[in-house]
């Protein structure tokens, strides 16, 4: 298979979401302005670069949009409850209202707007963020990375994933023929074009079921006796040792124990999932092993992040 | 390889069961066609064969079913993945992966085959049925026939012995729709899969079956041999219906068997020449481009009132786009276009239906309109059969579902009217149906534009042809010209009889015997 050095398809789907989680640590981590910017404009030229002619990689707008509401919103509530304070340079004045002691609107500083437009970027950037590695982690080839025991559960997940652009196409053809129709005064659009719009999605989904059904999915093997009561035991444990570092950290002093309670009780999960994998019969085609490519980025970002955080 | 023991199916509410009393073997190797009227059970009982019925669309059964020597009655569809090859009408709805390597080693996956046994599998099946070379595309860039291979070397990648396919050609052009017909024939004879196939248009799959089971609409199931099949069914593929009307005995089955058979020339009636009216379309150098890519490049047509103008060519050839861009909403980048008020009905007609029944459907339309009541119910009654008004439209027959939009969109009066591949899944009956309703429309004076690649349908209802061909008109001329013996497009009959004018079986008078 040739992977072109651009495309999404050249790194490990999984690296691609941890690059996206990677910016969004940093861009929570960060103050000021600047790393925001740089970092949404970090993800916004991975996305448009190396994005693939695939269905999840259509919502690239959907993102930068959602980024430029999440500021404008931003912006627009600190000019609207604005705490009034006049030490600084002032951008503009509006009419101070004074509703019972609340004080809206007034002058506002550039301070104030630099903070506020601050605290959208960092929202803004997280979520570009995330949807950078939506937009370029294929769902399928990270499917077949998933441990056999979360498998269900994964394609679970992947079907929701390729049905969300199914139900836009849908919603789409069917506006367009509903307005070859035309329709009289009292038909809500809810009813003659997202209800037969869901239909469709579902339907599909049904065939596509049915299709997976026809094909072998859905078989399995059976664990022993044995092996049940010791996934059983084992995540339960696990879930218990979390809980427990949970409380250590947040409630008392001791980190270390807290520490190492965490990292029993994840070992006590994996275990879980390694035996209830072995029932599983599954084989897997050209599975895609993180490369020289995926370390490099996973390292670089690592290092990013670090700097961040020391500073 | 297959038998059914007196299979009864049915769901609970209905009175009457889909299935019943079907009883037949079916040995390795054979090729049988499953046909009948929509909405027969044709679809159910392919669905038997692998658990998709009852598993996935409720219902009872009772009865044997036994695949290989094995009683399979209530085994899961993946219980029986290894044995039944499953495909259906929309390939594009079914695959599970993105590249074509990928979906064929999925049901391998499931399966547990081991990652060097599924290699040489993929690379056999995909020689197979020509798609070796695709491997590594995606999905989404193979045309409509080739994802039909991919989903049939799919289906049998695992070494299934025994393939169902529901209408696997119902979306194709004629070629594509030949070739995998042909495809199916030869897996049946080299690799001893049994292979069973729902189709509607029986001309594509005739010369190649060597069994039929109808499903009819009274429930039962009848096997017999390709000749008997069609003694006393009513609708008839043009090559049995010409070889009745000619007194053949046996029934010519292919067109080379009817060929030698058929004594020529044959004493026909031409059809009827008609008068036009004044031209009501016109449509001057049209381009439609999508970024880059030119869907339509300098097109120009012209109708008359009163006639039937059909776009013919293979699917992407950009009739669809023609037919938009002539209602007014679609793309369009260039050319002029004048014409009069105009209606389209869309390929997948059900999408403007949005009402909870078919009274209701019939009431909105009049009440938007503003027609007198009951008049569109009038027009759906001219175009179907009587139907329960308290149906759901979901619930409709492709055929019925298309009568009621059809009745939705005529009672606007308009004078021109677009029709986009309106033949897409309708049974014979609902095809005679359909060509009674474009010649009704012919009379009242109205212009019908048809997009469509159905060369039996067209020869029927057209006056005159324009073929497409990435975006270009390659060939216009009358119909008899087209689809005639020399034509481009020859129907089954003129290709028999290859006289110029004969077109179609109902040319030829009935031999009273």
């Amino acid at each position: 298979m040739s992977l072109n050095p651009f495309r999404a398809s050249a790194l490990h789907p999984a690296t691609w979401w941890f690059l996206g989680l990677g910016l969004a640590t940093v861009a929570s981590l960060s103050g000021g302005w600047l790393p925001e910017v740089l970092v949404i404009t970090v993800a916004i030229a991975l996305m448009l670069t190396c994005r693939e002619n695939a269905p999840w990689s259509k919502s690239v707008r959907f993102y930068l949009w959602l980024g430029a509401f999440v500021v404008g919103v931003r912006l627009l509530f600190r000019i609207i409850f604005n705490s009034g304070s006049t030490d600084s340079v002032v951008a503009f004045s509006l009419v101070e209202l004074n509703l019972g002691g609340v004080h809206l609107l007034g002058q506002v500083s550039w301070l104030t707007l630099e903070a506020a437009a601050t605290d959208g970027l960092r929202l803004a950037a997280i979520i570009i963020s995330i949807g950078m590695a939506n937009t370029l982690a294929n769902p399928k080839r990270l499917l077949k990375s998933t441990p056999g025991a979360l498998y269900e559960v994964a394609t679970a997940m992947t079907v929701a994933i390729n049905l969300a652009p199914q139900l836009i196409e849908s919603l789409q053809r069917v506006r367009k023929a509903r307005s070859l129709r035309g329709r009289s005064k009292g038909i809500s659009s809810l009813n003659s074009i997202v209800i037969p719009a869901l239909e469709d999605t579902i339907e599909q989904s049904l065939g596509l079921a049915a299709s997976m059904d026809a094909r072998g999915f859905g078989r399995r093997g059976s664990l022993t006796k044995m092996q049940i009561i010791a996934t059983r035991t084992l995540s339960l444990g696990g879930i218990l040792l979390i809980a427990f570092a949970t409380y250590f950290l947040l409630a008392t002093q001791s980190q270390m124990i807290a520490i190492a309670f965490m990292i029993s009780g994840i070992c006590s999960l994996t275990l879980t999932i390694r035996i209830a994998s072995a029932r599983n019969l599954r084989t897997r085609y050209r599975r895609q092993k993180p490369g020289i490519k995926d370390l490099f980025v996973i390292g670089l970002t690592v290092a990013v992040a670090a700097l961040v955080v020391a500073f | 390889m297959i038998e059914f023991r007196s299979v009864v199916f049915g769901y609970q509410r209905a009175e009457s069961p889909i299935i019943s009393r079907a009883t037949f073997t079916l040995r390795a190797g054979e090729f049988t066609l499953v046909c009948g009227p929509t909405g027969s059970g044709k679809s159910t009982l392919l669905k038997l064969m692998n658990g998709l019925a009852p598993h996935f669309t409720g219902g009872e059964l009772s009865g044997k079913i036994l695949i290989d020597g094995k009683d399979v009655t209530g085994y899961k569809p993946h219980e029986l993945a290894e044995l039944v090859g499953y495909v259906n009408q929309q390939p594009e709805g079914s695959f599970v992966a993105d590249t074509v390597g990928e979906e064929l080693a999925y049901g391998l996956e499931q399966l547990g085959f081991t990652p060097t046994d599924m290699e040489h599998r993929i690379a056999k099946n995909a020689a197979l049925v020509g798609i070796e070379h695709l491997l590594d595309k995606p999905l989404a860039s193979l045309s409509g026939g080739q994802q039909q291979r991919v989903a049939i070397a799919a289906a049998m990648a695992a070494g299934q012995r025994v393939l169902a396919l529901d209408e696997p050609t119902s979306a194709l052009d004629a070629t594509s729709a030949a070739e995998l017909v042909a495809l199916l024939a030869r897996l049946a004879k080299e690799q001893g899969i049994t292979v069973l196939l729902a189709e509607h248009r029986l001309e594509r799959v005739l010369e190649h079956i060597d069994s039929v089971i109808v499903v009819n609409g009274d429930s039962s199931v009848v096997k017999s041999a390709p000749r008997d099949a069609f003694k006393d069914y009513r609708l008839l593929p043009p090559v049995v219906e010409l070889s009745q009307r000619l007194g053949l005995e046996p029934v010519a089955l292919s067109i080379e068997e009817a060929k030698r058979a058929i004594a020529t020339p044959v004493t026909f009636t031409r059809l009827p020449g008609r008068v036009f009216g004044e031209q009501t379309l016109l449509v001057e150098e049209l381009v439609v481009r999508y970024g880059n890519h030119v869907a339509i490049s300098d097109v120009s047509l012209n109708a008359q009132a009163g006639e039937v103008v059909a776009l013919m060519g293979a699917n992407g050839s950009g009739k669809s786009t023609m037919l938009w861009a002539i209602q007014g909403t679609g793309a369009r980048s260039g050319g002029a276009i004048s014409g009069p008020d105009n209606t389209l009905v869309p390929q997948r007609a059900a999408d403007l239906l949005f009402l909870n029944t078919l009274a209701e459907e019939l009431a909105e339309s009049d009440k938007f309109n503003k027609v007198e009541q009951g008049q569109t119910a009038k027009l759906f009654l001219e175009l179907s059969n009587r139907t329960d008004p308290k149906q759901h439209p979901r619930d409709l027959s492709a055929g019925q579902q298309l009568a009621l939009v059809l009745a939705v969109q005529l009672v606007k009066g308009a004078p021109l009217i677009l029709l986009d591949e309106p033949t897409r899944g309708l049974d014979y009956e609902a095809k005679r149906h359909l060509v009674a309703a474009i010649r009704l429309m012919q009379e009242n004076g109205r212009t019908v534009l048809v997009a469509s690649h159905d060369i039996e349908f067209v020869a029927q209802i057209a006056n005159r042809v324009y073929v497409l061909e990435e975006g270009e008109i390659t060939a216009q001329g009358r119909t008899e010209e087209i689809l005639g013996p020399t034509g481009l497009m020859p129907t089954q009959v003129a290709q028999i009889a290859n006289q110029p004018g004969l077109l179609l079986a109902e040319q030829v008078g009935k031999r009273e015997n």
